[in-house]
């Protein structure tokens, strides 16, 4: 009989299947979540595979996403470290009590903006924004690249700008701080200058660097991005311009930090050990990854040195900017958005 | 045993339901489940929304209400599915129509089905993709193809062109199997009796499609209230959605709470839809199968020059979502789209090294939920369209849970859930699998609901009346004719364990991961290139299993049974 037929057939298949889904676990392995994308993530783990035996499984989130999975597994935690992304996103996890402190060998030798003083975040990048402009664009506007926030105001910019959203991006809520910064924290001189800008803007994208692409193919204008997604653009040949405005630009710090609760903690310290410190950061260079390096005896590569030259640059103030986050974004979110 | 149609007092279904121990264990397995994969993650997450410090409270949804923004927001949402259920299944029942009654020759039939079948097949945020690089001020279509400089890519426009190129075959699906389920030899009859062609499309064929139709902008509305990719990419700023919102609610904010909120609204519209559709379909009767042998006539309800304009319809249209999937394979080999069109394979040298692991596991998952899906699917299908017992409404609702809310709330949910004990599934295969089991499930409850509608209960009857017991007559009489549905419901569930990503964002883990999260994150790396060779590979792989599959049940269907064809278009 078919039908009979067919069940069998159903059922050898999903023995297959099943008999299939054993899985092979190495011997010293930690688990991450990764907020650097996979292909500047992987390399650095592979390097710390080779330089400790460890084995890193991990997997990629943009930091909003990150963050979340790591506060809804708070009672179970599925990984060791979270590694990389955009310091406001750790800040955030430390009310949440998400995280075990921990001081690796160089948290001395580390500048203290560079390290939460309980330990509870460390910092292994440093990660400034830029303007970034299409070529053509600017020549058919016959505009020079932008060099102040005022010269994104100018109505030949008009639906052209793309930048991110603040709800999902680190990118963002570093842009939306150093504006705060440049109008010396008066916040509603800032909002105000924001709702302008928001009359050129096309889309708020949800990753910070989600409008680089569109940018590079001329489907945007500018718009104001981390620099090693702007150089990364611009590295793939698409004709972009990059530059800084001369009231200055914030940046970032990148971090990492040890989960509380973690299955590996030696393990993951180790990892923190390790990319804390020159080990790790001197390999920034050779897999082109444009961050500054955090450790200050690791050269910065030096393309990326002649970019950043005469940048007048600024270090977001974290502990104001992880106070005032939340309300700062909610209200971007109800003033600047609609 | 007593006739299924025949209405029973609530003390009469529970005898009943004593004298059938094959109906009641099936029915304790079936709530068992629904219970645990359906009711309990959704009262864990309900708890987090409507208590304050161990009160409960309704200013967390208040506040939501009182708010003008995130009131255009459900007014956006709900506009845009009522128009992607309506836009969805016209063109579905185009596409249904054009296939089954207009005698087209084995290619044109091949041609149709290969396009629908790619926007089906795909994870749904690529047309969204194509589409911000074929319009928008320097767009490929309104740019270089139109020279119009102004157009913008982001609003109501595209976000509805692009789910109901998305959604439509989902209506083509369940409308082609109830088009083809309806003999022509009744439309003959009109024919006859002297009708003219569109009076007995108007009055014969039209109101038999009746429930498909309904079926179908249910389903459009469900799926589109539930996307929050496509308007994430698309919608832009002038335009919030509620899906969207929530999402970003949680994976930005990190407010659980307030995306609970938000998605609590949406779940009123979704369940709205679903009784009304039950109170309008349920009040018509329907059976083309009637058991009585009939020759095959010729389909004639169609002149060849409406013949040639559906066709010319359903032929610019499959162009243009061809046009879509060429673009994607060609940003998939070359450099860097737009900036560097060098050809290579580097893309899918990634794809086959780095992704490795993404494959294997979702072919795993895909493969191990295809048959539950289609099993669960034909049984609750089968036990709440045919058998009268306590609870049958209940269990029919129940079912449909997962696939109306957002599936960033079931995947929240699941996550609150199943990471703590007692049932600790987090990290696992389970999980994902059980989520695309009851989230993509009702798609095949559906099908199965409707072609049974379609068959006259005096066959079963006959069944009962020469002996045969519950079981015998589901094997030997309802299995045969609802084989179809058994397998658009494993279709789906392993399509969409392919493609979905809204709810199992949340489910991966560092043991089990996805293809769909890859090409996302891809995405968001800005790996264009390896984003586009994982989703061409996707579509690859689920095209040879559909065709597979196909081929597969040629060899054992059955006769009476609608042509395979028919539900998966292979």
């Amino acid at each position: 009989m078919r039908i009979k037929r067919m069940l069998i057939f159903i059922a050898i298949s999903l023995l297959a299947i099943l008999s299939l889904t054993s899985v092979v676990f190495s011997a010293e392995a930690l688990n991450a979540y990764s907020i650097w994308p996979e292909n500047w993530a992987r390399p650095m783990f592979e390097e710390f595979e080779k330089a400790t035996g460890i084995h890193v499984n991990f997997l990629r989130f943009s930091s909003g996403e990150a963050l979340a999975r790591v506060i809804a597994e708070k009672n179970n935690p599925r990984v060791d470290v979270l590694f990389g992304g955009p310091v406001e996103t750790h800040i955030a996890g430390i009310k949440e009590g998400i995280f075990e402190p921990y001081k690796p060998p160089t948290f001395g030798v580390l500048a203290p903006r560079f390290r939460d003083p309980e330990g509870y975040w460390i910092g292994i990048a440093d990660d400034p924004l830029v303007f970034m402009s299409n070529n053509k664009f600017l020549k058919e506007k016959n505009l020079p690249p932008p060099t102040s926030w005022s010269d994104l105001l100018n109505s030949a910019y008009k639906g052209m700008i793309q930048m991110a959203d603040a709800r999902t991006s680190g990118t963002a809520v570093t842009r939306i701080f150093s504006i705060i910064e440049v109008f010396g924290r008066d916040e509603n001189k800032a909002f105000d200058y924001m709702k302008k800008l928001r009359q050129n803007v096309q889309v708020y994208t949800k990753s910070g660097g989600g409008g680089t692409i569109p940018i590079g193919l001329g489907q945007a204008g500018a718009g104001i991005f981390f620099i090693v997604d702007a150089l990364k653009t611009k590295q793939e040949g698409y004709d972009v311009v990059i530059s800084f405005p001369k009231e200055g630009i914030g940046t970032s710090v990148e971090a990492i930090a040890l989960l509380k609760g973690a299955k590996n903690p030696a393990l993951g310290k180790k990892l923190i050990d390790w990319s804390t410190g020159p080990a790790m950061q001197n390999l920034y260079a050779k897999y082109k990854i444009n961050f500054v390096p955090a450790h200050s005896e690791v050269k910065t590569e030096p393309s990326l040195a002649e970019v950043l030259k005469g940048a007048k640059v600024f270090p977001i103030d974290e502990a104001w900017a992880g106070q005032n986050r939340k309300r700062v974004v909610e209200r971007w979110i109800n003033e600047v958005l609609p | 045993m007593s006739a299924p149609t025949v209405e029973l007092n609530p003390s009469n279904r529970l005898r009943n339901l004593l004298r059938d121990p094959l109906l009641l264990v099936s029915l304790i397995i079936l709530w068992s489940l629904l219970i645990l994969f359906i009711l309990l993650p959704l009262i864990r997450l309900f708890i987090r929304t409507f208590e304050e410090g161990g009160h409960f409270t309704l200013s967390n949804i208040l506040a939501i209400l009182g708010d003008p923004n995130q009131r255009q927001a459900l007014w956006n949402s709900l506009l845009l599915g009522c128009l992607v259920g309506l836009c969805g299944t016209a063109l579905g029942f185009l596409f249904a129509f054009t296939a089954v009654r207009t005698n087209l020759s084995k290619a044109w039939t091949f041609f149709l089905d290969v396009s629908i079948i790619l926007p089906l097949i795909s994870p749904p945020f690529t047309t969204a993709i194509a589409m911000i690089f074929s319009f928008g001020p320097r767009g490929l279509i309104t740019y270089d193809l139109l020279g119009i400089k102004n157009f913008t890519a982001y609003g109501l426009h595209s976000t509805l062109f692009s789910e109901t190129i998305t959604y439509f075959p989902i209506a083509y699906l369940t409308l082609k199997a109830i088009i083809a389920g309806i003999d022509p030899n009744i439309e003959d009859m009109a024919f006859s009796l002297g009708s003219s062609r569109w009076r007995v499309f108007r009055t014969v064929t039209l109101p038999l499609t009746v429930p498909g139709l309904a079926n179908s902008i249910l389903l459009l509305f469900a799926a589109s209230l539930a996307d929050f990719a496509t308007p994430l990419i698309l919608a832009g700023n002038s335009f919030p959605v509620l899906p969207t919102q929530a999402y970003l609610q949680i994976t930005g904010l990190f407010d659980i709470k307030g995306g609970a909120v938000l998605s609590f609204i949406l779940l009123v519209p979704a369940f709205l839809v679903f009784f009304l559709q039950r109170f309008w379909v349920s009040r018509k009767y329907y059976v083309t199968i009637s058991g009585k042998v009939g020759a095959k006539t010729q389909v004639k309800s169609v002149p060849s020059w409406t013949k040639y304009f559906l066709l010319g319809l359903c032929l610019f249209i499959s162009a243009f979502i061809l046009y879509f999937y060429v673009l994607l394979f060609y940003a998939s080999i070359v450099q860097a789209f737009g900036a560097n069109f060098q050809l290579t394979w580097k893309h899918y040298r990634v794809v086959f090294t780095e992704g490795l692991k993404a494959i294997r596991d979702t072919l795993i998952i895909a493969g191990a939920g295809m048959p539950l899906g289609g099993i669960y699917s034909v049984i609750l299908g089968y036990l709440v369209c045919k058998k009268v017992f306590f609870s049958r409404q209940a269990m029919e609702i129940v079912s449909m849970i997962n696939y109306a809310l957002p599936g960033t709330i079931v995947g929240i949910a699941y996550l609150l859930f199943f990471n703590e004990p007692p049932i600790l599934l987090t990290g696992t295969a389970i999980i994902i699998i059980a989520c695309y089991v009851f989230r993509y499930g009702p798609t095949g409850i559906r099908t199965t609901v409707a072609i049974l509608q379609q068959i006259d209960p005096s066959i079963e009857e006959a069944s009962f009346s020469l002996g045969a017991g519950s079981a015998t007559t589901f094997s030997r009489i309802t299995l045969p004719l609802i084989l179809p549905a058994f397998f658009a419901g494993l279709g789906v569930v392993f399509i969409r364990s392919m493609t979905a990503i809204s709810a199992t964002i949340f489910l991966i883990s560092i043991n089990w991961t996805l293809i769909t999260v890859r090409i996302l994150e891809k995405m968001t790396e800005l790996e264009l290139g390896v984003a586009a060779a994982f989703s061409i590979l996707v579509v690859f792989i689920v095209f040879i299993v559909i065709t597979a599959i196909s081929l597969f049940l040629r060899l054992f269907r059955q006769p009476g049974a609608p042509e395979m064809a028919s539900i998966l278009g292979g």
